[in-house]
């Protein structure tokens, strides 16, 4: 599904990712952990083409992604859910989730896979025509993974999407990734909270200041006494 | 009373002038944050357009009026293509700099084309006043208020109900994560100063047919005050842009009549100071805050 291949990135003048390679398959869930500052959104960044590696291939379905635009991307297939969340705050929590299917002209499609979001997430149906800026941190998390489902990813890049909620709503948004994977789509996961991105993850690459350091199955990183210490909190 | 009633009407017909020109101000700074410092001159292109199509062919109003919006709405794409594009990425004052150049150089392209005396602009609205009760209002009014309306909610619906126009809101908030929904973020820029360029050369149309004059000039006065028209309103906002747009109308046309000719754009100007003392982010303008 998606293939990184040594690359290098520099962003602000900082060498920000140093040779990083790492495959994602079809049908996984591949979390990418490491502390603050290590690169993490940098590569997913990289990855829908918001920043251009200096060295390196990408290849996202076997087709090297070198002269595709981000735009472009959508339409292949990929989605990204950005850190901080990004909705359009002043437009509706409709609209929000239009937008999520511009590239899309299937209408009847279209208010199915609707219905499927408000079932996944029945508060943002309560909030249908409130502007999405009046949500709360967690309603507006939702919505942006929402948005993101709306073109019907094959692969989905989600940034932090646990960052700054309550336990009880990165609970609700680990059951979610955990049912969107259940559905078949593969996902690319960027995560600070390494324990619940390794319960609902197959693989795991392991980053430290911009180079993969340690990959390996979820299961297996998660009894690596490094890992554990750095990590998982003991 | 009638007097009064009568000077209200051509304050919104001013007015509504401001206001086309003012949306061209507001949608392209909603969307790259740029104020477009060439829009004046491309609302005076539109009027030339139209001089140009109404000297050389027998075209009826609506047909020389679509024209010259479509060859403005294209001047305003070229425009963006060849000056602002490049600098995208550059610092604001950079495109805005070039803005101004582009000012200058429509200006003085025109006055090499046409040469700096007025031309008469043919008599495309035959003038006749409209008697409603006790108020006389001319064709040219009417077909001017009554005109930038209908282009008023044409724009309304657009960008509230098409895919392109909730595109355009979309890039406006979020440039990247427009990208990440599969939004081609250049083209809606560029549809945008279409867009804006054509309801500008509205304007224009409409301008030089009141004043029955186009001059290379022509654009500057109105050009400004429909800047601070879109200032007054919230820049950035729409609807901001449409009263910001009959409020300059209202109080120029008022202290013409009432006070004097001479002090009313010192008068229009003076309230652009004082509303911004007080609110600076304009009459419709929010300060929001980001949640955290």
């Amino acid at each position: 599904m998606l293939k990184v291949q040594n690359i290098d990135v520099f962003y602000n003048k900082i060498h920000a990712i140093k040779d990083v390679s790492f495959e994602v398959k079809e049908g996984e869930v591949v979390t990418l952990i490491g502390a603050n500052g290590a690169g993490k959104t940098t590569i997913l960044k990289t990855i829908s083409k918001l920043l251009e590696p200096t060295n390196g291939v990408i290849l996202f379905r076997d087709e090297p992604i070198t002269k595709i635009t981000s735009h472009q991307l959508v339409y292949l297939g990929l989605a990204h859910v950005p850190e901080g969340r990004r909705i359009f705050s002043k437009m509706s929590v409709f609209e929000n989730l239009q937008m999520g299917a511009y590239i899309r002209n299937d209408k009847s499609q279209i208010d199915a896979d609707l219905e499927k979001i408000f079932h996944y997430f029945p508060r943002l149906k309560e909030r249908i025509n409130q502007p999405a800026g009046t949500l709360s941190g967690g309603e507006q998390q939702m919505l942006s993974i929402g948005r993101a489902l709306m073109s019907r990813p094959k692969l989905m890049l989600m940034d932090e999407p646990s960052m700054g909620l309550a336990p009880l709503l990165v609970q609700e948004i680990f059951n979610i990734i955990q049912t969107i994977k259940n559905e078949g789509t593969t996902i690319l996961l960027v995560e600070q909270n390494a324990n619940k991105a390794l319960q609902v993850a197959d693989r795991a690459y392991v980053l430290e200041t911009g180079k993969v350091i340690k990959s390996g199955t979820a299961k297996e990183l998660m009894e690596d006494d490094s890992i554990k210490k750095a990590y998982l909190g003991g | 009373m009638i007097l009064f009633l009568q000077q209200m009407i051509n304050g919104l017909s001013v007015g509504s002038i401001y206001a086309l020109i003012a949306l061209g101000y507001t949608m392209v700074y909603g969307i790259i944050k740029l104020i477009n410092f060439a829009h004046g001159e491309i609302m005076m292109a539109g009027a030339y357009f139209a001089f140009l199509i109404a000297i050389t062919t027998n075209l009826p109003f609506p047909l020389v009026l679509v024209f010259s919006m479509i060859m403005a709405a294209i001047l305003g794409m070229f425009t963006e293509y060849i000056a602002y594009k490049p600098l995208r990425n550059a610092p604001r004052i950079s495109a805005l700099i070039t803005a101004i150049g582009v000012s200058f150089f429509l200006q003085n392209l025109a006055l090499v084309i046409f040469k700096a005396n007025p031309k008469i602009m043919p008599e495309l609205i035959v003038k006749k006043p409209i008697s409603i009760g006790a108020l006389k209002i001319g064709t040219v009014t009417l077909t001017t208020l009554v005109l930038s309306i209908i282009f008023m909610i044409i724009l309304d619906i657009f960008v509230k109900k098409t895919k392109p126009g909730k595109a355009m809101r979309a890039v406006s908030e979020d440039k990247e994560a427009a990208m990440l929904m599969g939004i081609n973020v250049d083209r809606t820029i560029s549809i945008t100063f279409a867009i804006g360029s054509a309801l500008g050369a509205l304007g224009g149309v409409l301008y030089s047919i009141t004043y029955t004059q186009v001059f290379p000039t022509m654009g500057v006065m109105p050009g400004l005050k429909a800047f601070v028209a879109a200032v007054l309103g919230g820049i950035g906002l729409i609807p901001g842009a449409v009263l910001g747009g009959f409020v300059i109308g209202m109080i120029e046309t008022v202290s013409k009549a009432y006070i004097s000719s001479q002090w009313s754009d010192a008068i229009v100007f003076g309230l652009l100071i004082i509303v911004l003392l007080f609110k600076p982010t304009g009459i419709l303008g929010k300060n929001e805050k980001e949640k955290v």
